[in-house]
């Protein structure tokens, strides 16, 4: 009954003409933000954060939380579409969504992310409202060996995900930590890899790494065709989006699933949308009846993890308000507003701005109506803006990972390393490396470092408390499972190779 | 070009080696209190060490070249002409500004490259150039660089 005349109350504070007016604009510019390539719901959130500071903390919150929302459904757009992300929770979606429709069928690709992400954004807030003040006190329970432990899990399944060659994958992975370590060691304060350059004392920004790697490195690889075959033609009206009976039977658990997982991953610090994309994903195909279907055009390969990304964007605000833990990037960036805004993020926030808690839950009940109409039905319009000829659109990229790589901090330095990065994605593509491994990495990396040195400090058994913790024990031995999984499979091969091959006989 | 696959393993596995050996020699491997800054960071190297050479000895061991990473002929100097335009605004941006580098930008690009007529090239220019100064220098107050002509 508590919870019903909090969330009332909510409504009353939402529903106000202003707010209204924020949740409408946040999910408009969110969608469009997302379905841009090389801006994501992190610069969105980052760029119109000034703009908030001279409303109600409230009208704020709602404008930024809506957008995030919308970036989960526009990012969908464009990975279908261009096979290229619009933010990094939509990497996942291009494997199947890309494939669904080479085989003409976007529509139906569209449409399930738009239903699961409603369906699953619904559900978010639901359990967000719900079951907050004990996943919180759940979390909170969870200490160093855990969180690493649920990393080293998110990295190596990410990387037995990417790419067809799994040591390609690893490398990539190992570089993004590399690249993690670079800047001021929070510990002890040593200054690492940065060659007495102020800039490199920050550290490699995740932004301009993944706007390089993801908007610029793939304008590269298009730039060398001069044939107009990038965006995919098709119907994508209200008819075409729709789902039919089989695809609505096939992905229906897929959905449930990625709502259940990505809250859950959503919830944890550190894990966001990203990384329960690429769990939910993992899952869905170890639980398929047709694995061989996945990355050929599985519609359970786009609601799945589309589901899980907006479950996640709202377990992502559980960390944020009730601990004061970012779940993700955006997150962080949020927490960030609301210090500025003279908030206290922490348990004491439901009771002490219960206006502020219950209007934002209340905004996203109505931010996900409102994209659920957006998505299905201004699709065409979304797919009209991305029809420009691509030899248009390519230089129109350009500017736009230069606008966004030079946004976050105005600095030219991000521009530059964006556009090494953008090389970098290039030349990774090209030799079959895997961009997305490197990127998330390089966000987990000084959390998992973090993670693992605190473990170390408070550890009597050395690498052996990992073990030790049950939570943590089961977390390790699957992340051990993701990685001796695709190494015996390529030992395996290898091994029916060399007696197939007639060993030659030494020359002497 | 098509021994890509040696020439990434072999520069990888000589900055891993570099990576590992700079931590230690640079930073704390093992405080007081634990780990220090040096750990993950030389563990890390080592790592990559181990499969950068395996990559390596892979790859000289099957004799099977790698894939090819760059293309020829037009799309060769396409991938150029795009990347040094690129670098060029980058490189300019400070002198140039965001405005009116944006608009020299794509000028060379669709009219240079892509072959578009002077009517499509000026309109889609100076409306991006537009847009974008709207959205991000007049909206969103992006402090983006400006020319002597003040935009």
């Amino acid at each position: 009954m508590d919870v019903l005349s909090n969330l009332a109350m909510g409504f009353s504070i939402a529903l106000t003409p202003f707010n209204l007016l924020m949740a409408t604009a946040g999910v408009i510019v969110g969608t469009l933000i997302g379905a841009l390539p090389g801006v994501g719901p992190v610069s969105g959130v980052a760029l119109l954060l000034p703009l908030t500071f001279g409303m109600d903390p409230t009208s704020g919150i709602i404008m930024l939380a809506a957008l995030y929302a919308g970036s989960m459904y526009g990012g969908t757009i464009t990975s279908v579409l261009i096979n290229t992300p619009g933010e990094s929770a939509s990497v996942v979606t291009c494997l199947d969504g890309y494939q669904m429709a080479l085989q003409g069928r976007a529509g139906p690709a569209l449409g399930v992310a738009a239903l699961g992400s409603f369906i699953a954004g619904t559900f978010g807030v639901i359990l967000l409202m719900l079951t907050s003040p004990a996943l919180a006190r759940w979390a909170l329970s969870f200490g160093p060996p855990e969180t690493f432990a649920l990393m080293l899990l998110g990295l190596t399944t990410v990387t037995g995900l990417t790419g067809e060659n799994a040591l390609k994958g690893y490398m990539s992975m190992l570089f993004g930590l590399m690249l993690s370590m670079v800047g001021f060691d929070i510990i002890s304060g040593d200054a690492r890899y940065a060659f007495g350059i102020p800039e490199m004392m920050d550290g490699v920004d995740f932004l301009p790494v993944a706007i390089g790697l993801f908007g610029l490195g793939e304008v590269l690889v298009g730039a060398e065709e001069a044939a107009e075959l990038h965006i995919l033609q098709g119907r994508y009206g209200l008819r075409d989006v729709m789902l039919s009976a089989g695809d609505w039977v096939r992905s229906r658990w897929a959905i449930v699933r990625g709502t259940v997982l990505g809250f859950f991953i959503g919830v944890l610090p550190g894990a966001g949308p990203t990384i329960a994309t690429f769990l939910a994903y993992a899952l869905e195909k170890k639980v398929s009846r047709h694995p061989a279907e996945f990355g050929k055009g599985a519609i359970e390969g786009v609601a799945a993890p589309e589901a899980a990304n907006n479950a996640a964007s709202a377990g992502a605000m559980v960390p944020m308000l009730t601990l004061g833990i970012p779940g993700s990037a955006t997150t962080a960036i949020m927490l960030g507003g609301l210090m500025m805004w003279g908030l206290r993020p922490g348990p004491l926030l439901f009771e002490k701005n219960p206006q502020f808690v219950w209007g934002l839950i209340a905004s996203q009940y109505i931010a996900n109506v409102m994209l659920l109409i957006l998505n299905v039905a201004f699709i065409p319009m979304f797919v009209r803006a991305l029809r420009i000829p691509y030899s248009i659109l390519m230089p129109l990229i350009i500017i736009f990972c230069i606008t966004g790589a030079y946004a976050q901090k105005n600095a030219v330095w991000d521009v530059g390393q964006m556009l090494v990065f953008g090389v970098l994605g290039y030349a990774m593509k090209k030799l079959g490396y895997s961009p997305a491994a490197l990127t998330l990495a390089l966000v987990l990396g000084p959390l998992a470092e973090r993670a693992l040195r605190q473990s170390l400090i408070i550890s009597d058994a050395g690498l052996g408390i990992f073990f030790l913790r049950p939570i943590s024990a089961v977390l390790t031995v699957a992340a051990l499972a993701a990685v001796a999984v695709p190494v015996a499979r390529a030992l395996r091969a290898a091994a029916s190779r060399i007696r197939r091959v007639p060993v030659p006989a030494p020359e002497d | 070009m098509r021994c890509a696959d040696r020439i990434a393993g072999a520069a990888l596995l000589a900055f891993s080696v570099a990576f590992a050996v700079g931590a230690l020699r640079h930073y704390t491997y093992w405080g007081a209190s634990g780990p220090g800054s040096a750990f993950l960071p030389f563990w890390l190297g080592v790592g990559m060490a181990v499969l950068a050479g395996m990559q390596l000895v892979g790859a000289v061991r099957s004799g099977v070249a790698g894939p090819a990473w760059l293309p020829r002929g037009e799309g060769l100097r396409r991938l150029v002409v795009v990347l040094a335009v690129t670098v060029a605004f980058v490189a300019l941006l400070k002198v140039v500004g965001m405005i009116l580098g944006t608009v020299l930008f794509l000028i060379v690009l669709l009219r240079w490259l892509e072959g578009y007529r002077w009517p499509v090239t000026l309109g889609v220019a100076v409306l991006a150039a537009g847009a974008h100064y709207l959205v991000f220098t007049y909206w969103l107050r992006v402090p983006f660089p400006v020319s002597a002509l003040g935009f």
